[in-house]
């Protein structure tokens, strides 16, 4: 049972590596939980993607205005820029950067088509991490109860 | 032994009779205020050594992480931690509260109880609402610290500007985050750990000499536990 969900963690990693989802510094992360409990990460994760989830939904807020600040939206995203990069999330962090790129522009249409496709990433992102959540914490669980 | 001094001292006294007593008193406080202040040096090395020791004789650098974000802070200081490097690690999140602990600030906080001194090494956000990472920079720069403390700033943006910026006031160097392994071993060579800094939460304290003054009398004596002196 232990070895299988190691061979489905291994797996999803390999494949989130394989399209972009993770970059490196993922590796480092994953490198700082102790004594092979995924607390730290789990901890991470779970602070990445709720803090996550609450700035796109206030930068969505702030981009249905009729006057948008987008000094404002670009704040969140510089956040979420510097988050994603932290935790290795390389896509995200890409979409991230777009938006920035339209808030620039002051391009209100722009910004609301990078919002989505950013939404549409961490949707996709956020999935795949709550499994591997999941199955690290399965894995750790068997190794320990041995 | 501190006790030799002082019976030297009174035997003296006691022979040399023109010699007032309390001047004898005074000398003898001094004498042993000096060998306490001597004893408590010597401790504190001690302490120091004990509580902050790696065990490979290296001492502990205390650093001072600032940054807004929560996950940025809680990476930073495993990192740190995790490191073979040796620091022992305080994370603040805004600028204010990295100048109360090191002491710039006038008003008192409760962060006030760590002593500026105690902070070997700052490594700073850039990006911060309210006092930036800039603006640290500055105001620890700025202050003649009887010993130096370094800066590193850190940043998400790798702009020229900003980087030549910050070495122009004096930052020791510019870090691109996220942090790596290696950005680590740069901090630990820009900090010396402070090794006459005072301890926090020592745990040994030393008993001064006690000073007991004499019931009864209009004119208070001091007396030295132990050694009345007429």
């Amino acid at each position: 049972m232990a070895a299988f969900a190691q061979e489905q963690l291994d797996a999803l990693v390999n494949g989130m590596y394989r399209e972009g989802f993770l970059d490196e510094q993922f590796q480092q992360i994953r490198a700082l939980d102790e004594g092979g409990s995924p607390d730290f990460l789990v901890e991470l994760l779970g602070l990445f993607c709720a803090d996550t989830d609450r700035m796109l939904n206030e930068a969505a807020l702030l981009l249905n205005q009729p006057i948008v600040d987008y000094k404002k939206v670009d704040a969140y995203f510089h956040q979420l820029k510097g988050s994603s990069a932290s935790v290795g999330a390389h896509s995200f962090k890409l979409t991230c950067m777009l938006v920035r790129d339209s808030c620039d522009k002051n391009d209100k249409e722009s910004c609301l088509e990078a919002l989505n496709l950013a939404k549409q990433r961490f949707y996709e992102l956020s999935k795949r991490l709550n499994i591997m959540i999941q199955l690290e914490q399965a894995v750790y669980a068997h190794k320990a109860g041995k | 032994m501190m006790a030799s001094p002082l019976f030297l001292l009174l035997a003296l006294a006691l022979y040399f009779s023109p010699l007032k007593k309390q001047q004898i008193v005074e000398h003898i406080l001094k004498v042993s205020e000096a060998a306490m202040e001597k004893m408590k040096g010597e401790i504190g090395e001690e302490e120091r050594s004990n509580c902050d020791n790696q065990g490979d004789g290296k001492l502990k650098v205390r650093i001072l992480v600032v940054d807004d974000s929560l996950l940025d802070r809680k990476v930073v200081e495993r990192l740190l931690n995790k490191s073979e490097e040796g620091f022992e690690v305080i994370t603040v999140d805004n600028g204010k509260k990295a100048m109360d602990i090191l002491g710039l600030n006038e008003a008192e906080t409760e962060l006030a109880a760590i002593n500026d001194q105690s902070i070997d090494i700052v490594l700073t956000d850039y990006c911060m609402p309210g006092m930036t990472g800039y603006d640290l920079l500055k105001a620890v720069k700025g202050q003649s610290f009887r010993k130096p403390i370094p800066v590193v700033v850190m940043s998400s943006e790798n702009e020229p500007q900003r980087i030549s910026r910050c070495r122009a006031i004096g930052a020791e160097d510019f870090i691109l985050k996220p942090i790596q392994i290696k950005d680590v071993q740069r901090l630990r060579n820009y900090a010396k750990p402070n090794t006459s800094s005072p301890i926090v939460g020592s745990k040994r304290k030393m008993k001064p000499l006690e000073l007991a003054t004499e019931s009864g009398g209009s004119e208070k004596r001091p007396r030295l536990a132990g050694v009345v002196v007429a």
